[in-house]
């Protein structure tokens, strides 16, 4: 029987503001699925060391602070360099249109922006690990 | 007898009410039904997002239910309870501050943008500082690398508020303020500091701080020292001020951002004044006395989902402000029981059709304008994009300079008092707020709502609530869940200059080679030895400060003697 699908929902540098990470926390787990959410000011490197380390098939960063041109492709260059490229990265926040297309084509699988319901997320999520 | 009461009459008698509830029974018997049975209500339920019902219609019935009472819920402005106004005149001799939240990039660019806020008339520019400024990093520290410059502009020592205000003496504005709450002394010392270097003594000007590090470990996050140690550095900057600087507005205790981030604007309140509560207590414990720190206090109020309730807010908060500094707190002075209020005004913008935003703006604005603000900012229209525009900025400021001053905003104190509704609706929000303080006291107050994740928990239900109502439709954004004509992000958002770390770095480095090492050492190890007793933090920072030690270097000298708050978020739910 397959596992349930895990996503570790992060905080990723200094930006405190985690309304829409908790949100989202809750509404993965409501919708079924493991959610292990890390809390404030994590460093690339310590996101992608405990997706590594609890298994998860998904990261999912919140960031609102202005500065995802730096540290989602660090993480997208830390999974790489760890040979971690199953663990797929979506992200949400405030990221302009122009660097969305950017971050998209290093790696991120999708970004989602302020407004998004959480049901569209969620059907993501459920068919890039499960397959549709 | 309807003639006696259109003459003025506020409280019925016993017969006006009786007559009053014959009316309403007919009315509803031969108006309301029929209109009902003919067209039933558009929502299924008027919910507040406070949890209050609003009602078709408010009548005299209401404040009869309530017990309203003239002299005790309302008063004259500029009187006990203060429901009306803290001031006699409220707008009519001086109008509310004009603030502009502004700061981005690296000093110099930054600089720029300060001087056209100023042509443009704000009256006060509260500095926006960057993420790693806010937790007492400098540039150069590894968790600093993407965030300099970001959210705001870059601070690493006195040197970099030279720049920024470079031209534009600090006299020259009503007020001047800085965004950090962690870090009180340092942002009180380097005002103090700024004002020597351009020749004024802290009497010649004005400063206010937001300082309010209690929410910051519920909601935005900028914590740097355990809880009790931060208190105490938050605290000390009161202390300081109620004994040098009297007319500076050192604390601001926050409902803003509890209800931004899910608790609903009545137990933003509650918890915003027992937040206020503990820095009193903690300073009357150190023997200041109530009227001498009391004036110096502000509070930062916010609603964001109804026009109504944001002005009902401001009153119920002024009126329960009022009666706890003087029924508990036993305030002689009606300075220390008189609450100023700062607001922000922003909440409904959408990314989609941001333009749109003005409007919501706008309307946020008027009802705390409505409500008897003392401090006021606007959010630019093209934020929810990243940092506003310089179009944007300007049309923040316009918007309040408007209200001020065209339209007849301004012309009386407290225009709405008196409306059954507003009445009505104040006296529920009073006690909607009451009963949570309440509870927040019973518990313990602030510091075990904290850390016995009580207030956590309220506001991750309630934003979760909101999450729901938005999605199932019954909370109406305009363009993005009605009428949605538009799918794809506006581009435009403003950018930072990537190059501007190297830089900022760059000056940091000058600065540390520059100035006298012996007395940045000295000072250093004097702002130590007061961490480890229990004087007053300002001083020793102010010594530091002025020989340009720098945010990083004093953080961490009292990230040593007070330790780091370790978060305890890290959870895992289970499917």
């Amino acid at each position: 029987m397959k596992q349930k699908p895990r996503v570790l929902i992060g905080k990723v540098g200094l930006d405190g503001h985690d309304v829409g990470a908790r949100v989202i926390a809750r509404a993965l787990a409501d919708a079924g699925i493991e959610v292990i959410y890390t809390g404030l000011r994590q460093t690339p490197a310590q996101i992608v060391k405990a997706a590594i380390e609890e298994g998860v098939d998904m990261i999912g960063i919140s960031i609102l602070s202005g500065s995802h041109m730096t540290l989602l492709p660090e993480i997208i260059r830390l999974l790489n360099q760890y040979k971690a490229n199953d663990i797929q990265c979506i992200a949400g926040g405030i990221i302009p249109a122009e660097d969305i297309r950017v971050l998209k084509q290093m790696g991120v699988n999708e970004i989602f922006p302020p407004e998004t319901p959480t049901s569209e997320i969620i059907d993501f999520v459920r068919n890039l690990i499960e397959g549709p | 007898m309807i003639e006696e009461f259109t003459k003025g009459r506020v409280m019925e008698t016993g017969e006006d009410v009786k007559m009053i509830e014959n009316l309403k029974r007919e009315w509803e018997e031969e108006c309301l039904k029929p209109a009902l049975a003919h067209k039933p209500e558009s929502r299924d339920n008027f919910l507040t997002d406070i949890g209050l019902p609003i009602n078709p219609v408010y009548t005299p019935l209401d404040l009869s239910e309530i017990e309203f009472d003239y002299k005790k819920d309302l008063g004259f402005p500029g009187q006990h309870p203060f429901t009306r106004g803290i001031s006699p005149l409220t707008y009519r001799n001086e109008r509310w501050i004009v603030r502009a939240y502004s700061g981005f990039g690296e000093p110099e660019s930054c600089n720029e943008r300060y001087k056209r806020l100023v042509q443009w008339g704000v009256d006060e520019i509260v500095m926006a500082v960057d993420l790693p400024t806010q937790v007492g990093y400098d540039s150069d520290h590894i968790m600093a690398k993407g965030e300099v410059g970001k959210v705001g502009v870059a601070i690493d020592s006195l040197r970099d508020m030279e720049i920024l205000f470079k031209d534009i003496p600090l006299n020259k504005l009503k007020r001047v303020s800085m965004l950090g709450n962690s870090f009180g002394p340092i942002a009180l010392s380097l005002f103090i500091a700024l004002g020597e270097k351009q020749g004024l003594k802290p009497s010649d000007f004005v400063v206010d701080l937001q300082n309010d590090v209690l929410k910051e470990y519920v909601a935005r996050g900028t914590y740097i020292f355990p809880i009790r140690p931060a208190l105490r550095v938050a605290a000390d900057v009161v202390g300081y001020c109620a004994h040098n600087i009297p007319h500076w507005y050192p604390l601001t205790f926050c409902a803003n951002h509890i209800n931004a981030a899910g608790a609903g604007s009545s137990k933003a309140t509650a918890f915003a004044l027992a937040n206020g509560i503990c820095y009193i207590n903690y300073l009357l414990d150190k023997g200041y006395q109530i009227d001498e720190i009391a004036p110096l206090f502000t509070m930062f109020l916010d609603e964001r989902a109804d026009f109504f309730v944001a002005i009902c807010n401001f009153r119920a908060a002024r009126r329960i402000w009022a009666k706890i500094l003087k029924e508990r707190l036993k305030a002689q002075n009606p300075e220390s029981m008189a609450l100023k209020i700062t607001a922000y005004s922003h909440g409904g913008e959408t990314l989609l059709e941001p333009v749109n935003n003005i409007v919501r703006i706008t309307l946020a604005a008027l009802a705390y304008v409505l409500g008897g603000v003392q401090f006021l900012f606007n959010a630019s229209y093209d934020e929810v994009l990243g940092t506003p525009t310089e179009d944007a900025a300007k049309i923040a400021i316009r918007i309040q300079q408007i209200l001020a001053h065209e339209l007849g905003f301004t012309s009386t104190a407290d225009p709405l008092g008196g409306s059954y509704f507003i009445e009505t609706l104040t006296t529920q929000i009073e006690r909607q707020i009451y009963e949570e303080f309440s509870k927040v006291e019973a518990i313990g107050g602030a510091i075990s709502a904290i850390e016995k994740g009580y207030y956590a928990r309220h506001i991750t239900d309630g934003a979760f609530r909101r999450q729901k109502e938005f999605e199932q439709g019954g909370r109406v954004a305009i363009g993005v869940n009605k009428y949605r004509t538009e799918s794809k992000i506006p581009l435009g958002a403003f950018r930072i200059d990537p190059r501007i770390e190297a830089k900022q770095v760059e000056r940091l480095k000058g600065v540390k080679k520059e100035r006298n090492q012996n007395a940045v050492r000295d000072t250093l190890e004097y702002v130590r030895e007061v961490a480890k007793g229990d004087g007053n933090l300002v001083p020793p920072v102010l010594e530091a400060v002025r020989a340009y030690a720098t945010v990083g270097e004093i953080c961490d000298v009292l990230r040593e003697v007070f330790g780091e708050y370790q978060a305890r978020e890290y959870f895992v739910s289970k499917g």
